[in-house]
């Protein structure tokens, strides 16, 4: 029901324009009635000036020599392509990044489906559980990463307290290099396990509970059940939470640049820190844009293999 | 608040520099922004015959009071300056920010700079010079400074920066423990130190007499720290480095090493721990677990707070001449799309205003950069300000050069080769690893340099 005064609510199955509204705009309503052109466009607008015009901006900026401050701008063809790909430090934080990504990845998949499937067996107090593994993904970045900077000092954090009291020496969790790139995994883990987990835990709901029946029928004990019934059923969201949990972490970026800032060293510096540090402290807009792009192909390269395989599967 | 409100719009609708639209080429938020600022509609003075100066600053937590105080203080002196203050977080993205207003021609009137930064900015176009006579006029000239500090804010015979402050990296003490250690003379001044020799066994003796652990520094995950102890120290040796362009640098291998074989020395693990970081050493040594700390005097209203007989002195001449690895404050004009006369006047009114009212900013802890103020008998009366005040008339700054400065990614950079030596494969290794990152930034052009 119409709340304006005066238009009385009128039967609109025809899609007729209003009366009153001038020629011309009446002809582009009626055209446009079956179209859905109308609808897409506040989308399109959007998604043109936010994400296509940038992409393609971005792109042309990574064959320029311009620099954040306006200097520079000329064209200088692949040259900045050919200096990321001879840069010591695009690939030792290209390394940092894959390693990270493996290092979340497997923890965020198997911890997630862990606790998915305790809650779902029983546990009691299911809401208790629900809410403290999901409650941490809520967390602002800023705040986990506060958080855990006093876990982790080194003379007096709770950890390194803690591995005191069984006569253990404390570590230097963000500081030593061979120990920096774990802790940041840690402190990821713990904040977006939860995410993966509500996947799980909504997939494990919605298996029907008459295969468990059948199966208990055939003799099948828990254990039997969850390796039979549970895991394939699960099949198909395990892909999903695997797909989404490499390009989250292979975009890593804010717990890093909080944590420890890339270092010690290069330890924990990831390619899109680097990228930032290149674009935006070091003013070189054209080639942070570079390394962009190929990270870009990176990426789109690890998601079309996933969908390779996915479709290989089916097929 | 004394202030009047802040405008919430200062958009001027002038019209933007040329080369403003090759950088909004890339940042299509940005240039929606401008596209919607740009049919805004032009403010003009505003009532009564106040003129805006708006004013951008790094300064927060108690620097940030100070400002405020000073402010106020302006206020009461200018009533026609109508100054809006806007306190950006400190960090490398300050200067980004600065260096995209600057070119998007909607920069505030003025704003404060690392004298360290000039180089990167004075010769890219993003500042206007300041009118010596006008300087002048409001009570401000070159003699008032130390010839050092203000030379640094001069670019090709045009003062681009008005220095605020020297902030020196200083050592704080626990004169309790200074004293049991046998380090304070008879005026209570820090002795002793003046020599590598001496350094290592005062640390030594800081340990025992204090809470364990001699000198505190931190540096591990900093941006800047490796390098200003580091650089200082160089300094100190008489070396010097050459940065031509294009490479490669000329270090002083031999005074390198020097400095870095002492550095090891000094945070061996045993008396002085090797890898600290900043929060970490500084929370050492306020709770009393170390006896010196190495830092900038920014620290002291923190520490004041936190240790009751606290002592502060210049850094200890350990080589060959005196020298305390600092920046400076300054005040800066970014270039604006459409400057104005008025404008400008004010903007050269504040900031003479706000160097003749540094006093304040002294009690924050840092020197005063206008010795009528530093040479005051008020500021001299500050404790322990006035202990370290000498490290203002010998300030080490940074080399001159365009990727130099505080929050710079050379800082980060050249910092990491104090790690190598601590904690990584020692001094030597150091040395190449310093020298291997100065010819890499030698060897750079400058990506701003070129308008």
């Amino acid at each position: 029901m119409s709340a304006q005064a005066g238009a009385p609510a009128r039967p609109r199955a025809e899609g007729g324009p209003p009366p009153g509204l001038p020629g011309a705009v009446r002809r582009l309503w009626r055209r446009s009635a079956d179209s859905p052109a109308p609808f897409l466009l506040p989308f399109l607008l959007v998604y043109t000036l936010f994400l296509v015009w940038p992409l393609l901006s971005g792109l042309w900026m990574s064959f320029t020599d311009i620099a954040l401050n306006g200097a520079g701008g000329a064209f200088v063809g692949a040259e900045n392509y050919a200096e990321a790909l001879g840069d010591p430090l695009v690939w030792r934080t290209l390394g940092n990044t894959v390693l990270f990504t493996l290092l979340t990845t497997v923890p965020l998949v198997v911890i997630a489906l862990a606790m998915a499937v305790l809650v779902q067996t029983g546990l009691p107090g299911q809401w208790l559980w629900r809410l403290s593994f999901f409650l941490p993904f809520l967390l602002p970045v800023a705040t986990v990463v506060l958080v855990w900077n006093f876990l982790y000092v080194e003379d007096f954090g709770l950890l390194n307290q803690a591995l005191g009291l069984f006569g253990a020496e404390g570590l230097g969790w963000l500081t030593d290099e061979s120990t920096a790139m774990w802790s940041v995994v840690l402190t990821t883990v713990w904040w977006t396990v939860g995410f993966n987990f509500l996947l799980y835990l909504a997939a494990l709901q919605s298996i029907p509970g008459r295969l468990y029946e059948a199966a208990a029928l055939d003799g099948a004990g828990a254990w039997a059940r969850l390796r039979h019934v549970t895991l394939p059923q699960l099949r198909g969201t395990t892909a999903v939470v695997l797909l989404l949990q490499v390009l989250a972490s292979l975009k890593v970026f804010d717990q890093i640049y909080l944590l420890t800032g890339g270092g010690p060293g290069e330890a924990t510096r990831s390619l899109l820190l680097y990228i930032y540090d290149v674009g935006f402290t070091g003013y070189r807009f054209g080639y942070g844009a570079a390394v962009s792009y190929l990270f870009l192909a990176l990426v789109l390269g690890v998601a079309a293999l996933q969908l390779w395989i996915s479709a290989r599967r089916k097929g | 608040m004394p202030h009047p409100p802040h405008r919430a719009d200062p958009q001027t609708g002038s019209p933007p520099l040329l080369s403003r639209r090759r950088l909004l080429l890339g940042t299509g938020a940005l240039a929606l922004g401008s596209a919607l600022g740009a049919s805004g509609c032009a403010p003009g003075p505003g009532p009564g015959s106040t003129t805006e100066v708006r004013f951008w600053s790094l300064f927060q937590g108690g620097d940030g009071a100070r400002v405020e105080t000073m402010l106020d203080a302006v206020h009461a002196q200018a009533p026609h300056l109508r100054v809006t203050p806007s306190t950006l977080a400190w960090g490398p993205p300050y200067y980004t920010k600065l260096a995209v207003a600057s070119v998007g021609g909607r920069a505030p009137e003025t704003a404060v700079l690392h004298l360290s930064r000039l180089p990167g900015y004075a010769p890219g176009g993003l500042l206007e010079p300041f009118d010596p006579d006008l300087l002048a006029e409001f009570g401000v000239t070159a003699e008032d400074f130390v010839p050092g500090l203000w030379e640094r804010g001069v670019h090709d015979g045009d003062v681009y920066a008005v220095p605020l402050d020297t902030h020196p990296v200083i050592v704080f003490y626990d004169t309790g423990a200074a004293d049991r250690a046998g380090l304070l003379d008879g005026d209570g001044r820090l002795t002793g130190m003046d020599s590598p020799e001496g350094f290592l066994q005062a640390s030594r003796a800081l340990a025992e007499a204090g809470g364990g652990s001699g000198v505190s520094f931190g540096h591990v995950n900093d941006d800047s720290q490796g390098w200003r102890l580091f650089w200082m120290l160089y300094n100190q040796t008489g070396a010097s480095l050459d940065l031509p362009e294009g490479g490669p640098a000329g270090l002083d291998r031999d005074a390198a090493l020097r400095v870095y074989a002492f550095l090891a020395d000094l945070f061996d693990g045993r008396t002085s721990e090797p890898d600290l970081t900043y929060p970490t050493a500084l929370a050492a040594f306020a709770s009393g677990r170390s006896a010196m700390l190495i830092c900038g005097e920014w620290e002291l209203p923190y520490l004041l707070e936190h240790v009751e007989d606290l002592g502060a002195a210049p850094f200890p001449t350990v080589f060959d001449r005196p020298g305390g690895y600092a920046d400076s404050h300054a005040f800066v004009l970014p270039r604006q799309g459409d400057p104005g006369p008025e404008r400008t006047r004010a903007a050269h009114e504040f900031v003479a205003l706000m160097v003749r009212n540094s006093l304040t900013w002294g009690e924050a802890g840092h020197i005063p950069a206008y010795s009528p103020v530093a040479r005051s008998s008020e500021y001299l009366a500050l404790k322990p300000q006035a202990d370290y005040a000498a490290a203002g008339e010998t300030p080490v700054l940074d080399p001159e050069a365009w990727f130099a400065g505080a929050g710079s990614q050379f800082h980060s950079d050249v910092s990491e080769a104090l790690r190598t030596a601590l904690s990584g494969d020692g001094p030597e290794a150091a040395v190449e690893h310093l020298e291997r990152t100065l010819d890499s930034w030698a060897a750079r052009t400058n990506p701003g340099g070129a308008r």
